[in-house]
């Protein structure tokens, strides 16, 4: 097939999953202008393109689809479920299409009069079209449009086979330098052919950190076809769904992504079909028919959470057992004895189906246990987050990338083993002043500084002798939290070293015993085992959980203990200054590295795009110089603020504040890290200095205005910005949503909007006030129009 | 003519022919790393390449008693479910092409060969069972239990 042909359905399918999605999102609000442009143009690049292959099915098809949404742009068709039904028919038989000519290579002969004629009819049933007199402005944005298509030039697309060869191959280029790094080493090459070798080995680990970003991928990927699935899946069974989705920007590597495209979409169907509650349950329960799921994606550390929401009826683990006795899979007997948490974890069970009958939707075979399978076959975690009655979110946490991650090499029973970095929370010799190992009752337990651990030794759970070899003064313990609330000490032979690991899952039948994550082949070449410290948990049936340990310890270390729990990281950074500076580990959501061409000065102020979102930038000018720059990424739970930095240095537990700044600042105060004073930036403050302009408003609690006698669309022109931006969400007078509270524009006071129980509030055009009765503000007085709505919407707004 | 090619070879200590479009190649194995825990025919992991694969110690898969690696031996490389595994072998004999057809499996086989044997075929004046790599890498169930 020629090249072209292939260009164009790797594109139009990635178009299509974007605009069903987008389709959904802009029926559920038909006013949201960005969103219908966006569509229209995602439809508008198939046409182009297929016009240009001569594919005449798929350019009728886009044409059709494209004229009607520009109908719907130029407000002479109203947007309605018709319509998105109407433009999804279309979607649907451009995919059938696509997938077709991806077969035979050529356009196969047809008729798609049908989905044509579909849409087409039922825009000319007479609904009221929106509004008027706006071609001229539409016409500009067309011209917009096209521009922005141009910037598609600006990446190309790679096959996935040839990336996937330049990564092995630059693993295979690694491997080679660290054979040779070892030759070199022991033949004492002289220092002029180290110190060019060296420069080679830069560029190679400089190499290997671009190839595995060029395999990282936006998650809203993952997330585009979701709202399409939600929309036909709730319109089949009847319920009435509200979806949402957050945290599109993180990003994950393309593998990780294929690995758990299936169970997303599963648990999202779960959901819809077992979790929400028919209309008529909803109500008696008290809840809003509109249910919700919402799907989220978080990065912390070199993990993403995903995080599939819902708030339909939530499992209850009686009903579960019931189940699980009724299909055999446990035995009436061994039911009493489970906890709560085992009781949820039976729908992992194979087998298991919650809902009562098999549907069509989600109960086809592939259950939860598969889902649990998938994750975890590629490092991951599936927990459950319930509450009875209320809802249920399920919690997929899966590591960033396959490829390379930061481990620790251990060593015990004579071979080399890897730990990942991320769930060491500390290492100590066993030989430490701080540590004492006890043997009670067969079963061995470590206190450090106070704080019991349950201890493992390697060679025990690796069925295997400690290795004569040995140093027993070598012996060290590793302090692992596999999990949330879980810790236990792993006694290895020895620690080896740090190094950065390219892992790679291991046969099937190596997974299956459940105590290894995947294989990796560090600098010697020789193959090595990288430890599921979590399942080694499992194998060796301990309790982890580190709630009512040391309970009847001294007052003293229970202290210390919690102190050690609570004690907050600090993490040490360079600013653009130079100076050592520290924040709080937990108000950073991450660091993003962009081009400085990211950032730019609008209102006054440094702002910084990052995808499609734009944040603000705590400097006072935009940088010199063109490179790449750092920022850490804070977030307060409703607002991100960028913080540029030179380097990240460390994470360090924050010491108690030593000297407390003067008066409130960018600086909270100074602590002495490592003998050095280091700056703690205080993220309260810097947060209050960019809050007040943003709109970061939470949707759902935005109240909502209603402009009224809106002629000349001034409201919607000059009006309606300002009470975005100040947390209000506006509707237009035809709208039929429930307005908080009524704008009446009519310029000289009156308003026929009287009769409603919503509060009003009248404009006026004059700057003076017609008499000493009237209560009508004028109309560019900013101050006492927020100040008059936020009296009518309960005051609670900014 | 591909279907007609065979690899012959010792696999625990049996002559067997492997067709060769179910082979990814043979390479000599270097010292492999054993994985402690792991199921009997497990014989360890070793590198190739920057890739790492499961060494398979056929003698057990068979149902005989296990035969450590050494240094150098010769292996035979399949790739299934997208892993790499490494069948120890014996001995590589040969390659060559066999006209005679693949017969039906006469005669009552040991359970574990019984497994792995798709048929046989006759080369040399010797018969030969034509074995299916893939069959070697998961053991019969009774005895994984």
């Amino acid at each position: 097939m020629d090249d072209l042909l292939t260009d164009f359905l790797a594109e139009t399918a990635e178009i299509l999953a974007e605009a069903g999605g987008a389709l959904v999102a802009w029926e559920a609000d038909p006013a949201d202008r960005a969103r219908l442009d966006a569509i229209f143009r995602l439809v508008h690049t198939i046409k182009g393109s297929s016009s240009f292959l001569a594919l005449p099915r798929v350019t009728a098809l886009s044409h059709a689809a494209e004229d009607a949404l520009d109908q719907v742009r130029r407000g002479n068709r109203a947007a309605n479920a018709e319509l998105v039904t109407g433009v999804l028919g279309i979607v649907d038989r451009l995919s059938q299409l696509c997938g077709l000519l991806g077969q035979a290579g050529v356009e196969p002969p047809g008729d798609d009069g049908d989905v044509i004629a579909a849409l087409a009819a039922d825009g000319e049933a007479p609904e009221a079209p929106e509004t008027t007199a706006e071609g001229g402005e539409i016409q500009l944005r067309r011209e917009d449009d096209f521009a922005i298509d141009a910037q598609g030039w600006r990446t190309i697309r790679v096959p996935l086979p040839l990336l996937d060869s330049v990564m092995t191959g630059v693993t295979d280029i690694v491997l080679a330098r660290n054979e040779f790094a070892r030759m070199l080493r022991e033949t004492g090459a002289d220092p002029s052919l180290i110190a060019s070798f060296d420069r080679l080995s830069d560029s190679i680990a400089g190499m290997r950190q671009s190839v595995s970003q060029m395999r990282m991928q936006r998650i809203d990927k993952l997330f585009a076809p979701l709202p399409r699935i939600v929309r036909d899946l709730a319109q089949d069974l009847g319920k009435k769904i509200r979806f949402a989705t957050s945290g599109g920007e993180v990003e994950l590597d393309r593998e990780m992504m294929e690995n758990i495209r299936d169970p997303l979409i599963h648990i999202v169907r779960n959901a819809i079909d077992h979790g929400i509650e028919k209309l008529d349950d909803r109500v008696a329960a008290g809840k809003d028919i509109t249910a919700s799921i919402s799907v989220s994606a978080r990065q912390s550390g070199n993990q993403i959470e995903i995080e599939v929401r819902d708030d339909g009826r939530g499992l209850s683990p009686d009903a579960l057992v019931q189940k699980a006795i009724a299909a055999r899979l446990l035995p009436a007997a061994d039911a009493r004895a489970l906890t709560p948490r085992e009781k949820l974890d039976l729908i992992f069970r194979p087998g298991f189906s919650t809902a009562s009958k098999i549907t069509a939707i989600s109960g086809r075979g592939v259950g939860m246990d598969i889902v649990k399978a998938n994750v975890e076959k590629i490092g991951g975690v599936v927990d459950l987050r319930n509450d009875e009655g209320r809802g249920l979110a399920v919690v997929l946490r899966v590591p960033m990338t396959l490829t390379i991650i930061s481990g620790l090499m251990v060593r015990a029973a004579g071979q080399y083993f890897a730990i990942p970095r991320g769930s060491v929370r500390e290492i100590l010799l066993e030989t430490n002043d701080s540590v004492r190992i006890e043997r009670v009752g067969g079963g061995e337990l470590v206190t450090v500084r106070g704080e019991p651990f349950p201890l493992l030794r390697l060679e025990t759970v690796l069925g295997r002798e400690r290795d004569p070899g040995d140093d027993v003064e070598d012996r060290a313990l590793v302090l692992v939290r596999p999990g949330q609330g879980q810790s236990y000490a792993l006694s290895v032979a020895a620690i080896h070293d740090h190094e950065e690991l390219v892992i790679k899952p291991a046969a099937p039948m190596i997974m299956a015993t459940g105590l290894y994550a995947g294989t990796t082949l560090p600098d010697n070449g020789r193959p090595v085992l990288l430890l599921d410290v979590q399942g080694i948990l499992a194998a060796a049936a301990i309790d982890a959980s580190e709630a009512g340990r040391g309970m009847d310890r001294a007052a003293e270390a229970d202290a210390s203990a919690a102190a050690e729990r609570g004690a907050a990281q600090l993490l040490l950074f360079r600013d653009v200054g130079g100076r050592t500076r520290g924040v709080r580990l937990s108000v950073i959501e991450r660091v993003e590295e962009v081009p400085a061409l990211a950032l730019f000065e609008s209102a006054g102020r440094i702002q910084v795009q990052i995808g499609d979102d734009i944040f603000p930038v705590h400097a006072a000018r935009l940088p010199e110089d063109h490179g790449a720059l750092k920022l850490l990424r804070l977030y307060d739970g409703q607002m991100v603020l960028c913080y540029p930095i030179e380097a990240v240095i460390d994470i360090v537990r924050l010491p108690d504040m030593s000297q407390p700044a003067a008066a409130p600042g960018l600086i909270a105060g100074v602590v002495l890290i490592g003998g050095e004073p280091v700056e703690i930036v205080d993220p309260f403050w810097l947060m209050e200095q960019y809050a007040p302009g943003l709109t970061a408003a939470p949707a759902a609690r935005q109240p909502v205005c209603r402009l009224a006698d809106d002629r000349d669309g001034w409201g919607d022109n000059f009006l309606a910005p300002i009470l975005r931006s100040a947390g209000y969400r506006v509707v237009s007078e035809s709208s039929g949503e429930a307005a908080d509270v009524l704008l009446c524009l009519t310029g000289d006071g009156t308003c026929a909007h009287d009769d409603d129980d919503v509060p009003v509030i009248r404009l006026r055009a004059s700057a003076a006030p017609i008499g000493p009765d009237d209560d009508t503000v004028y109309r560019y007085d900013r101050g006492a129009l927020l100040d008059a709505l936020r009296r009518r919407t309960g005051g609670d707004r900014p | 003519m591909m279907d007609k090619l065979y690899l012959i070879a010792r696999i625990a200590d049996t002559r067997v022919a492997l067709r060769s479009r179910s082979i990814h190649s043979v390479v000599a194995v270097g010292a492999p790393v054993e994985v402690p825990a792991a199921p009997p025919h497990v014989a360890g992991l070793f590198a190739l390449r920057s890739r790492v694969f499961t060494l398979i110690d056929p003698h057990v898969v068979v149902g005989l008693a296990p035969v450590p690696a050494v240094a150098g031996q010769r292996v035979v490389v399949v790739d299934v479910a997208e892993h790499g595994y490494a069948l120890l072998a014996d001995a590589i004999e040969d390659v060559c092409f066999i006209d005679a057809p693949e017969a039906r499996v006469t005669g009552k086989l040991l359970p574990g060969w019984a497994r792995v044997a798709e048929a046989m075929i006759e080369h040399e004046g010797q018969s030969l069972l034509v074995v299916d790599p893939a069959h070697f890498i998961t053991l019969p169930a009774l005895k994984a239990a």
